[in-house]
């Protein structure tokens, strides 16, 4: 039978002032494997090593699917349900993975803790963020009282939450996302515990927030000597707050070492791409994203990554790639590492047409946007002028309103107060109210394929409806070969029409909203947050159909983002957005060189960015 | 807030009908269901006798060979009343299910699209519907136009129209924010258009468990109407009908009593157990389908 018991001395409930006494170990995981079915399916995570040291950040990072989060959440002995755990996690010399479920769960929330990617999901909304905060105060140290009282209040102070004793008698939801954030790291940090885990904290959240909550975390680590693991998409994240750095694809770590070195020299092409894929704040174009698909499970015979690899020779395929060890602490799985040094795809710039000097196509002048009973306007006397064939940016942090500036022209929203004209028609109708051929010659793509595709309806289906309303009377021959020419611009095969939505990825599906909107035929197209459910490997090609069919059809395009470097590659103009208002307009290259409002210099400051070797 | 989608590997497409009998409590209530549904179809055409032939002289027999559950209190043949007995027992309660989805159903689908007042006042009516008593609600129809079958319909779709308004609006109103929904009408799409291509297909899974489960109740208040003497009317042969006039003669011919019970019991019971395993298999769906990080 296993020690149960906190091997540490409880905390003197009288003395917990001055708390952080500096653990001493981290936690080492080894060759740890998750299966899900039997043994005859790939294994999801396979044979991954890591060390989370003492006061050290380790920032595991890979495009979604590739295991991440399973390995974090095996790593501490947190089972979802019906898989498979092998190897180790050796937390202080005791297997965290040995223990039966009651002594994991002492040591959860206690000495190893987990911070979720939604705090909104995480935190309970019926009760109290103070309740929220003494349950495992009360639970794994046995305090009460003042005792208690002083404690969350120290940790709130900890995190930065303005006003600790008020804070600690809300809801979750009268918090933002970011204090949201915020509490539960206080939860996670409450019991001092050696290992945190952070499983995309700050994805949701804005860039200017994801900032500080990074900055936080960094204080919080130096002053305690905890050891993190976090686990992210955002490589440009982990390079700024990393100590270092493991990359992870199909399952295994590809890569892994100090982040300044991996960073100076990536030896696994995997690492190479993928620093080169993040769009740049300095460089308008990008890296074309990486063709076909990541395997669904971890492969062992080959180099997973060899079917998509630029480098791949013969020698990559037949056998597993054993990690071989570098200069400056880095181990990479590739037997090329040597070749990478030189070449690898270059960055491109977006297709981009000459825009005439016409009469603008679109004007939005003064408009407003009030719910009823909101303390202040969504949109805020908001104006700006757009040319057949220009790509306008609107860029702002959430609740900045610049969704609802596209909702409007669209007409899914009327404006409450000033004028909007498309050519020469006035757009003050709703969309159903509008004539057809305004239907047809403004389109939206959503943010969201999951949501924005119907699950009942194949793509052939899907592709149709713009056929037969906008149209007329095609032969039904006619239909399907435009159907099938669309999938093959925006680079699908054309049997992809007989699938459902399900059976496509996230970023095969936005391509498919894509290639809905085109087949309109429009002049003006609206495309809302459209890159931001995608991974960044998916990302760059994505804007690429965009922005090449637009070009050859003279589409004008208003593209919004929360994201400033995506917007940056493809706008020619940029509209930063604040609280409904448009705080500074600028030509694409002159606000990034040159901006003139403070909060647009915030915002692009908040932006993580590293050097490409 | 932007979420990280995971490349999912392609799903393998398997038939409802396959997941639905995967499950232990799918298959029971197939069973069933299937072997009630039967009994009820095909059993008129095995009555041995006229089921509503009366014979005095063997009353209230206990089972034999030429009465298989022998004979009740007026010397009718048991096992002929009980095949004929489940049409009425189906059919009534099916009807008026189908009857609340045409009226109520398809105004709150209306109600609901369409938003605003007429909205409310759609709302408002049902709701003002449910704030009454359901037996109340048949007693009140039965007493004044009499137990007909007509009347027996209307009085079961009357006291399923407030909950069938309740799910169909509710389904409604979480469609109309989809994405995809927003697309059509920002296409321009007619709003039947919308109604019947994007929302229709969508809420067909919740909407087809609440009608399995309409029937289920439809068929457990007929039972109550006729054993009350207000349901179904004598000399007619009906399962709830059965076991009142079974009721006198309970501890002579138990199984007058138990067999359509028992019946009644397995027929709702396999609908419900049905009903379940469907609508499992339609939020384990839509669950599967929100996004995380990797």
């Amino acid at each position: 039978m296993l020690d149960i018991v906190d091997p540490r001395p409880a905390a003197d409930p009288t003395d917990t002032a001055g708390s952080f006494d500096p653990p001493t170990a981290g936690l080492a995981i080894r060759g740890l494997t998750v299966r899900y079915g039997g043994p005859e399916r790939a294994p999801t995570v396979w044979s991954v090593d890591l060390t989370l040291e003492p006061g050290k950040i380790l920032g595991l990072a890979g495009e979604s699917g590739c295991g991440k989060s399973t390995t974090a959440k095996a790593a501490i002995g947190f089972r979802q349900g019906s898989e498979t755990v092998t190897g180790r996690s050796l937390l202080a010399g005791t297997d965290v993975l040995a223990l039966d479920p009651l002594a994991r769960r002492a040591l959860w929330g206690n000495r190893v803790s987990y911070v979720s990617q939604s705090a909104s999901l995480a935190l309970n909304p019926a009760m109290t963020v103070g309740r929220q905060l003494a349950q495992p105060l009360r639970r794994h140290r046995g305090l009460s009282g003042a005792a208690l009282k002083r404690r969350m209040l120290e940790l709130f102070t900890l995190v930065d939450i303005p006003d600790p004793a008020v804070a600690l008698k809300k809801y979750p939801f009268q918090f933002s996302g970011g204090q949201q954030q915020r509490v539960a790291l206080a939860i996670a940090l409450c019991c001092e515990p050696e290992v945190l885990i952070l499983d995309e904290p700050t994805t949701g959240l804005d860039v200017t927030t994801q900032a500080r909550i990074s900055a936080l975390l960094r204080s919080i680590v130096d002053r305690t000597r905890i050891a993190v693991l976090y686990v992210s998409h955002n490589l440009a994240l982990l390079a700024n707050l990393a100590d270092s750095l493991a990359v992870m694809y199909a399952g295994q770590i590809v890569e892994q070492g100090p982040t300044p070195v991996v960073l100076a020299r990536p030896r696994h092409p995997y690492t190479k791409i993928l620093l080169g894929l993040s769009p740049r704040l300095e460089d308008p174009r990008l890296v074309p994203g990486i063709p076909g698909l990541p395997p669904a499970g971890a492969v062992l015979d080959d180099c997973s990554f060899a079917p998509r690899c630029p480098y791949a020779e013969a020698a990559c395929c037949g056998a597993a790639v054993p990690a071989r060890r570098f200069p400056g602490g880095v181990e990479a799985r590739c037997h090329r590492a040597e070749a990478l040094a030189g070449g690898g795809p270059s960055p491109v710039a977006l297709s981009r047409v000459a825009i005439p000097d016409a009469d603008p196509l679109l004007i939005v002048d003064q408009v407003e946007l009030h719910y009823r009973g909101a303390p202040r306007p969504s949109v805020d006397k908001v104006s700006f002028k757009l040319k057949t064939g220009e790509r306008i940016g609107i860029v702002g942090e959430s609740g900045s309103g610049k969704s609802s500036v596209l909702k409007m022209i669209s007409g899914l929203v009327a404006p409450t107060a000033g004028y909007m004209r498309f050519g020469d028609t006035r757009l003050d109708a709703l969309a159903v109210d509008r004539p057809r051929w305004l239907c047809r010659d403004i389109q939206l793509v959503f943010q969201n394929p999951d949501a924005s595709l119907n699950p009942r309806h194949t793509i052939r289906q899907i592709l149709m409806r713009p056929l037969v309303l906008f149209h007329g009377k095609l032969p039904a021959s006619e239909r399907e070969r435009r159907v099938r020419e669309s999938l093959e611009r925006v680079r699908l095969p054309a049997a992809f029409a007989d699938r459902m939505p399900q059976e496509l990825s996230g970023g095969q599906r936005q391509r498919v909203a894509i290639a809905r909107a085109f087949l309109a035929s429009p002049k003006l197209l609206l495309c809302d947050e459209v890159t931001s459910a995608l991974d960044v490997s998916v990302q760059a090609a994505v804007l690429e159909t965009i922005a090449e069919i637009s070009a050859d059809a003279g589409v004008a395009v208003v593209f919004v983002s929360h994201d400033l470097a995506v917007v940056r590659t493809i706008a020619d103009r940029i509209l930063v957005m604040r609280n409904g208002q448009v705080v500074e307009a600028q030509d694409a290259d002159g606000l990034f060189t040159n901006p003139q409002e403070p909060y647009t210099r915030d915002l692009i400051a908040a932006v993580p960015t590293f050097d490409l070797a | 807030m932007s979420l990280v989608l995971a490349e999912r590997p392609i799903a393998d497409r398997v038939p409802m009908w396959r997941l639905v009998l995967a499950a232990r409590d799918g298959r029971v209530g197939v069973a069933l269901t299937g072997a009630s549904l039967l009994l009820i179809l095909v059993g008129p055409m095995l009555a041995p006798f006229d089921p509503t032939a009366v014979n005095l002289a063997p009353s209230n027999q206990p089972p034999s060979m030429v009465h298989l559950l022998g004979t009740d209190h007026l010397g009718r043949d048991v096992f002929s009343r009980f095949l004929w007995g489940g049409q009425s027992i189906l059919m009534i309660p099916l009807m008026a299910v189908v009857l609340t989805y045409l009226t109520a159903g398809l105004l709150s689908l209306v109600a609901a699209y369409k938003g605003g007042w007429f909205d409310l006042v759609v709302s408002r009516f049902f709701e003002l519907l449910m704030s009454l008593p359901a037996l109340l609600k048949i007693l009140i129809l039965v007493a004044a136009f009499g137990p007909s079958t007509p009347v027996l319909v209307a009085a079961i779709a009357l006291t399923n129209a407030p909950g069938a308004s309740r799910v169909i609006r509710g389904a409604v109103l979480g469609e109309t924010q989809a994405d995809y929904v927003q697309a059509a009408q920002a296409r321009g799409e007619a709003a039947l258009s919308v109604v019947t291509r994007e929302i229709l297909p969508n809420i067909l899974g919740p909407v087809s468990v609440d009608f399995a489960l309409r029937i289920t109740w439809g068929i457990i208040a007929l039972s109550t109407l006729s054993f009350l003497g207000l349901g179904v009317q004598p000399p007619q042969a009906d399962w709830g009908l059965m076991i009142q006039e079974a009721r006198s003669s309970l501890q002579k011919a138990p199984l007058v009593a138990i067999v359509p019970a028992i019946a009644i019991a397995s027929l709702s019971i396999g609908l419900n157990l049905t009903a379940d395993a469907v609508v499992r298999q339609f939020t384990g769906r839509t669950g599967a389908a929100s996004g995380h990080g990797a």
